[in-house]
């Protein structure tokens, strides 16, 4: 009997162990830093640079969600090797890669410059140009930042842009772009 | 000229050297070598440029000529490139000094005189000037490149197996790069008898990964791949060693052990020509 209730309490211990350390990992899970875009690019950098000399960052976004400030826990930086010909993300979250891998669809951009403003800095002129849209209609949810190059403006195709995205993404999605050196909204628009 | 207690000092040095190199050597963590890859969590990145990814082609695309001809512009060489042309030179010309004297003395059968005796000291002292010289040089490389060390994989070998015989050690990074080391009977027995064989120096990414280690030979080549979990440091040199004393082929990789130990910090990073937020 005494064996028996002796196995039970162990049991119960074990269980209670696991459950203990199950809440710590989801606690510390929900509780990670929040940090701008720049943060983590230096880690992502060391990494690009193990995986090809002559990598270069060619693209970032949020990969968790974005608070106020133009913060995210996570952020995921995208490196394109002129020599191997190949592009490789790293997804860096509280000073950690948690995520490599290489991007196995075509996405040949050109390298960003290193003097972009960051995604805190940026973030006050994109909500001025969403809240004055959204006295027409409305914006929803800032659900992504990413920053790229050639592709936002229509006036200076060369131009590195922070492009916002506010709600989700898809024909619904309000777009605002933002000139990533002078943080000068470029345009709006919807789709 | 009597040679024996050049060659004493030398011995002293030697354990000397090896003593203290005994001394200061890191503490080596055990790590598993499992027979299957582990699993591990990845969560999902880049979901916007994923789903996105036709629209935002199409968008740079357009524009391609002009951004390629910026990104490919030609960057300064930093002067202290151009300076090793030199050093190396210099190290040219000393050598060839150093081997014309030494030809030189060759020639002479004995040691007549005292001005032969006068002409080996010149040489002796022109030998140290030589070393002194090398030694500056090797003072400007290490100003200029210490502080720069990158996050490295080292995968050390050590001991003979207890059955079959290693003819070459796979290691095969997650990112599929990897390299193939031999063995030769030398190697074999020096393992064997306590020496460290490097079968993998690379580069690595700084973060938390699985390494894959085959070996292929006699009685190993049937055997299925092992996996080391690592976590490089950043800037640091990350040592894997496998030692195969307690291995056979009927126990499978797992009866491989395995360590691993970091370098120490590196020395705060200096300032350099090419470093830059992207690029550091």
């Amino acid at each position: 009997m005494e064996d028996h209730l002796g196995r039970l309490r162990s049991r119960a211990s074990l269980v209670t162990g696991a459950l203990a350390l199950l809440l710590v990992g989801v606690v510390a899970r929900a509780q990670a830093p929040s940090a701008t875009a720049r943060t983590g690019l230096s880690l992502a950098a060391a990494a690009a640079k193990a995986w090809a000399p002559d990598a270069e960052l060619v693209y970032l976004e949020n990969d968790e969600p974005l608070d106020a400030a133009g913060r995210s826990p996570r952020w995921g930086y995208l490196f394109r090797s002129a020599t191997l010909g190949r592009s490789r993300v790293w997804s860096v979250r509280d000073g950690r890669i948690v995520t490599a891998e290489n991007l196995e669809l075509r996405f040949d951009a050109p390298p960003l410059p290193t003097g972009w403003l960051d995604s805190d800095a940026v973030l006050a002129a994109a909500e001025k140009a969403a809240a004055q849209a959204a006295k027409r209609e409305p914006r929803g949810r800032l659900s992504t930042m990413l920053l790229m190059r050639g592709a936002g403006s229509e006036s200076d195709h060369d131009v590195t842009t922070w492009t916002f995205v506010y709600g989700t993404s898809g024909s619904g999605a309000f777009h605002v772009v933002v000139d990533a050196a002078t943080g000068r909204v470029q345009r709006t628009w919807r789709g | 000229m009597n040679r024996y207690p050049l060659r004493l000092l030398f011995a002293v040095t030697l354990v000397l050297t090896a003593t203290s190199a005994r001394a200061q050597a890191p503490r080596s963590a055990p790590v598993e070598v499992s027979s299957a890859r582990p699993a591990r969590e990845m969560p999902p990145t880049l979901r916007y440029l994923k789903a996105n990814a036709d629209f935002l082609r199409t968008r740079f695309e357009l524009f391609a000529p002009s951004s390629r001809v910026q990104g490919s512009a030609a960057q300064p060489v930093d002067p202290r490139f151009l300076s090793y042309r030199g050093l190396l030179a210099d190290i040219a010309a000393a050598k060839d000094s150093v081997a014309a004297s030494a030809e030189a003395r060759e020639r002479q059968a004995l040691f007549t005189s005292v001005t032969d005796l006068a002409q080996l000291e010149r040489e002796l002292d022109q030998m140290e000037r030589v070393l002194a010289a090398q030694q500056t040089r090797l003072a400007t490389l290490h100003t200029d490149f210490s502080g720069r060390q990158r996050t490295e994989l080292t995968v050390l070998l050590a001991g003979g197996a207890l059955a079959g015989r290693v003819d070459s050690v796979v290691v095969t990074l997650e990112d599929g790069t990897g390299v193939v080391t031999g063995l030769d009977d030398t190697q074999r027995r020096s393992i064997k008898v306590g020496g460290l064989l490097e079968v993998y120096r690379g580069l690595i990414e700084p973060r938390e990964q699985v390494v894959e280690v085959r070996f292929i030979g006699e009685g190993w080549s049937a055997v299925a791949s092992g996996f080391v979990r690592i976590a490089p440091a950043r800037d640091r040199v990350t040592f894997v060693k496998l030692d195969l004393s307690q291995a056979a082929p009927a126990r499978g990789m797992a009866s491989v052990s395995a360590g691993t130990w970091h370098s120490d910090a590196p020395a705060p990073a200096r300032a350099s020509a090419d470093a830059d937020q992207a690029r550091p």
